[in-house]
């Protein structure tokens, strides 16, 4: 009963009993740093593929959308790493590129004229993607999480 | 020594780039927010992970927090969304993962001031409860808070469960009173 449980968490916070890891607290002030200036944010969109992550059997797609621009994001998990076959369209024009991010990596990735990019090998846990263009704000997808 | 910043002047701040803000944020509310995602009975990777995504909302959302004073019940507010998403494994860009900008009633027990009077109150009740209770906070197994108080492991549960009832009708009176 969630009634309960709030009780003992609220008895155990006070107890000191089982206190926020420091690994928790470091990534939590860290994660200022990913903080995109001016950003707009995608929401995710639905999309005709299938939603979500697959392991095995094939990936799986998410879409979001914002300021004119659709973000596919394929995301494959194997060998407990993550990678990300996406496209941005229309092409967000010269000079574009992505940044895919997950709290401890960011791989940079020029987009092709189809505004496709693939990036391989990032742990897994939670990721966005930000594109930047020339001229316009930049647009990030919502942070979403990738776990086996 | 300098008065602590109230939580919306830090979100203000945090706003305008000011990371110690930000520290201060976490500070003042991360503790919380970890027992809020344990309180839904994450495992530490898990609860890691529904802390961080809170976090990571806030993020996406420092220029459109609509009640700023009100940004650490929003965070745990959120970090219990995120936490019963993980549970439900809710697929990446489930819709539900749309911010709330409602706070949670049922996160409020872990205000700090809740919290303060939920302690006193324990430590005014008549035994069983009070060592049960305070043993339970400690994460002592049923086996050995049975050891403890000298009673069949078989009724600890069930004392549990009639404390926290008690508990619950004595922090009421206590409202009624206030």
């Amino acid at each position: 009963m969630i009634n309960d449980e709030y009780f003992l968490a609220a008895l155990r916070l006070a107890a000191g009993s089982d206190p926020i890891p420091g690994h928790v607290s470091a990534a939590a002030r860290d994660a200022f740093g990913l903080r995109v200036s001016q950003a707009v944010t995608a929401p995710p969109a639905d999309c005709a593929a299938p939603r979500g992550v697959r392991g095995g059997d094939g990936p799986g797609m998410i879409r979001f959308v914002a300021a004119g621009l659709t973000f596919d994001l394929e995301v494959t998990v194997g060998d407990g790493l993550i990678d990300v076959a996406g496209q941005v369209f229309p092409h967000p024009g010269e000079g574009s590129h992505v940044d895919v991010r997950t709290p401890h990596l960011t791989l940079t990735r020029r987009l092709a004229r189809s505004g496709q990019f693939a990036v391989t090998g990032l742990p897994p846990g939670w990721l966005s993607v930000v594109c930047h263009r020339p001229g316009f704000a930049p647009v990030q997808t919502r942070w979403v999480r990738i776990r086996p | 020594m300098h008065e602590p910043r109230d939580p919306a002047e830090l979100l203000k701040a945090a706003a305008e780039d000011d990371h110690t803000a930000w520290d201060q944020l976490e500070s003042r509310f991360g503790s919380r927010m970890w027992a809020v995602a344990r309180a839904c009975g994450l495992n530490e990777a898990d609860a890691a992970d529904a802390v961080q995504g809170a976090w990571l909302r806030l993020l996406e959302n420092l220029h459109t927090i609509r009640e700023p004073s009100g940004v650490g019940a929003w965070l745990a507010t959120t970090t219990r969304r995120e936490a019963l998403l993980i549970i439900r494994k809710e697929p990446p860009g489930f819709p539900s993962f749309d911010v709330v900008h409602d706070p949670d009633p049922a996160t409020a027990v872990l205000e700090a001031d809740g919290r303060h009077l939920l302690w006193k109150s324990v430590s005014a009740m008549h035994e069983p409860c009070r060592t049960l209770l305070q043993l339970v906070a400690t994460d002592m197994g049923s086996q050995q808070v049975a050891m403890r108080l000298g009673m069949p492991v078989g009724t600890v549960g069930p004392t549990r469960i009639r404390c926290l009832e008690k508990l619950r009708t004595l922090l009421s009176l206590q409202e009624t009173v206030q």
